[in-house]
């Protein structure tokens, strides 16, 4: 008989794998693998290397899918998150975050791969799963990521236009309007 | 010489300087407004006022290098990324804490009228009653009479949004229309109505141009269109600054000289005439040092520069500072406590919400000590009032199922509202400000420590707001209330006052009724530096006013040839 904290963790992980069922094949993987930019500067971070660039930058994207065609961006979720890092995370929390991502590689080069790029859609999968659950890893390196992933998804132009009726220049305030609670 | 002589000059291009400047040029007086800063051109000079939220590189978060290298400045809310330029970095103009004190600056024209909160709200008879009447500090030389038709002076060039409510505690002023209050707003007003006679929830009184009038227009100015991004200046002129108002209105006199990058240093007095003769500048950028010239001088450099300035205006007849006789110059300061807030929510209208955008809140007027002393402590607080609903979204799990969530939702949580205390604290002797013997900044002039705290009077006042306002919470049936202290430092109100304080007694003040030294009468100090207590309301309108009057009380007196 499991008791209450078990049964959530287990609730937890159906989720978690339900959540990846409605991913499948929405994996956005290996971004670096064909990219020919080069690696970005990040000043306060250590030189990552572009693959360690792409591999945030996956992170990212498969914690909250980016949609340039429908909900574009002045950046790159990539570039976005790396940026934030960079400028608003306190030396700490860098730390932290660094640490986590040392530890995410090095759970990836213990695959029977050891890169992403020929890892498979299965492996890659279960390997974010791990991370998701691991509250070590969740706190210090999947959480900020979330964060940001999803600042700069819910400050895209047209989610702030469209889905939190965002107006510049609203002009007008209305004290008492019939709520809708409507689904879009 | 002659090219450095005006009929007056105005030291520090704030709101209280920009009156002065308004008031003298317009009636015909050569006048030299001297800014420590640089120029800030209306419209031209706001770099991200029409920046939407996504063109914003950290979405309007500070970064890590902001709020290491400003601990001070970057916790006054107005410090962010979209108009951090607007704000005294802490490392460019360092001062003394000898007690923590949060001294948040705005050095350019127009001073901190570019991003201040717009609310305005007259004084009472009983605010300049206060000290009189339990005798705390010293009295005030004015009542409300003697500003009532200046405040209306003000309001009318101003442009105030307000409701006349007929109240004693907050006089009426001359309005334009409110925007709308929304159901909880109307509600909370009602239900306290009916609970108590003396605490009213009223319209927040601001400076937001609902209306178009014909002195709006000839300002140049548009009706405000509530982005709530006022802090960035706003091209509209929708809410009053000083460089959408005053400085243009001034400069199409011809009669004023603007002096940007003007570090005023000290008053010229001059032994032989017993009067003040100019003031001395030392240039922001090349350090040269200037003289200045004129009949009357108005010392508007914000509270507690013009401390300093006057402080540091020595001279045989005044070794402790101009007109310091007395030695109580820069003591006495006050400022007010923003402390305590408390939260709670409302499941009331739930088939109600809101539309739009307003730039401002309710407001709940001093109810406490005003009629007879009801409490331990002196005084007493007003408070805020809010009440809106949010978005709910889900944000569990990730990848397309959270994306997912954020697409298909649009459900709205209950209300919440929120209350903040905005509490009088009283002047002390012990509250001052004084020049450091040692240490001088980049341009000679010594720098200013600071040694103000709060005293028992302010803790109990916290108390007695967390219990009223539980209380009104509880009897208007909001729910899952929470009190919270926030420990906010002193200063970080931004209504620091005092110091150079207006009275009857030159034994006991530094400034008369019309707001000159009584030791040096072509010295005026108009700006919060002259404020004998600080009551509850938000303070600029009354700075506003009192510079208004006080300039032409000069223009009269100098038309004399008393000046």
């Amino acid at each position: 008989m499991k008791n209450a904290q078990g049964a959530a963790i287990a609730m937890n992980r159906r989720n978690a794998i339900k959540q990846l069922g409605i991913l499948a094949g929405g994996l956005s993987f290996i971004p670096y693998a064909c990219s020919l930019s080069p690696e970005k500067v990040y000043t306060n971070l250590p030189t990552l290397k572009k693959e360690q660039q792409d591999l945030i930058g996956w992170l990212s994207n498969n914690l909250l899918p980016e949609d340039v065609a429908q909900f574009p961006t002045p950046e790159s979720r990539q570039d976005f998150v790396l940026t934030m890092v960079n400028d608003c995370m306190e030396s700490e929390k860098i730390k932290a975050f660094l640490e986590g991502f040392e530890a995410f590689q090095t759970r990836l080069a213990a695959t029977t791969s050891s890169t992403l790029t020929t890892l498979s859609v299965e492996a890659q999968k279960a390997l974010l799963i791990q991370a998701y659950e691991d509250q070590s890893l969740s706190k210090s390196l999947i959480n900020p990521l979330k964060q940001y992933s999803l600042l700069h998804f819910e400050s895209s132009e047209n989610y702030m236009k469209n889905y939190l009726d965002f107006e510049f220049m609203p002009g007008r305030y209305l004290g008492s309007v019939p709520l809708v609670q409507d689904l879009l | 010489m002659k090219s450095n002589t005006f009929d007056t000059i105005v030291v520090g291009a704030g709101m209280s300087g920009g009156w002065a400047a308004k008031e003298f040029s317009e009636q015909g007086f050569k006048t030299l407004l001297l800014e420590r800063g640089p120029h800030v051109e209306h419209i031209k000079d706001y770099p991200t006022t029409n920046w939407q939220p996504w063109e914003f590189k950290h979405r309007g978060r500070l970064t890590t290098k902001d709020k290491e290298e400003n601990p001070i400045a970057s916790r006054c809310y107005a410090f962010r990324e979209d108009a951090k330029h607007f704000f005294v970095k802490d490392n460019a103009h360092p001062y003394g804490q000898v007690k923590p004190f949060d001294w948040i600056r705005g050095y350019q024209v127009g001073g901190k009228s570019i991003m201040w909160a717009r609310q305005v709200q007259r004084w009472s008879s009983f605010d300049f009653e206060g000290p009189a009447r339990d005798g705390y500090a010293v009295d005030w030389p004015i009542r409300y009479k003697d500003l009532a038709e200046w405040y209306t002076y003000v309001e009318r060039f101003v442009g105030v949004s307000g409701n006349k409510d007929g109240l004693d505690i907050l006089p009426d002023g001359d309005f334009l229309k409110p925007w709308e209050t929304n159901a909880v707003e109307d509600y909370f007003s009602k239900e306290m109505k009916k609970h108590y006679a003396d605490r009213h929830v009223i319209y927040g009184r601001c400076a937001h141009l609902t209306e178009s009038k014909p002195q709006f227009i000839e300002q140049g100015r548009g009706l405000c269109m509530s982005r709530q991004i006022c802090q960035r200046g706003c091209p509209l002129g929708g809410y009053f600054n000083v460089n959408s108002t005053l400085i243009p209105w001034a400069l199409k006199t011809g009669n004023l000289t603007l002096r940007p990058h003007a570090v005023v240093h000290s008053v010229l007095y001059d032994e032989d005439q017993q009067k003040a003769v100019g003031v001395r500048v030392i240039d922001a950028q090349t350090k040269e040092q200037t003289d200045y010239f004129a009949k009357v001088v108005f010392v508007t450099a914000a509270t507690l520069n013009t401390n300093l300035i006057l402080l540091n205006s020595k001279s045989k007849r005044f070794p402790n500072g101009l007109g310091n006789d007395n030695g109580l110059m820069g003591k006495y300061i006050a400022f007010h406590n923003y402390r305590a807030t408390i939260n709670a929510q409302y499941e009331g209208f739930p088939n109600l919400t809101t539309e739009g955008a307003k730039p401002t809140s309710h407001y709940v007027p001093r109810f406490r000590n005003v009629y007879r002393q009801e409490t331990d402590f002196l005084r007493g607080y007003a408070a805020g009032f809010g009440a809106s609903r949010q978005r709910l979204t889900q944000r569990e799990g990730y990848g397309d199922s959270l994306k997912e969530q954020l697409l298909q939702t649009k459900e709205s949580g209950i209300w919440n509202v929120n209350s903040h205390m905005m509490g009088e604290t009283l002047p002390k002797a012990f509250n001052q400000v004084h020049l450091d013997p040692e240490i001088v900044d980049q341009w000679g002039i010594p720098q200013l420590n600071i040694d103000v705290d709060y005293d028992d009077n302010d803790e109990k006042m916290i108390q007695d707001f967390f219990e009223q306002f539980s209380e009104m919470y509880t009897k208007a049936g909001f729910v899952n209330i929470v009190t919270r202290d926030n420990k906010r430092r002193p200063g970080n109100d931004i209504h620091e006052m005092g110091g150079v304080r207006m009275g009857t007694d030159p034994e006991t003040s530094l400034l008369n009724r019309w707001n000159q030294l009584h030791h040096c009468k072509n010295v005026f100090v108009t700006d919060g530096a002259c404020m004998t207590s600080t009551s509850t309301q938000n303070p600029s309108l009354t700075f506003m006013a009192l510079s208004a009057r006080a300039a032409n009380y000069a223009i009269a007196e100098m038309k004399k040839g008393n000046l």
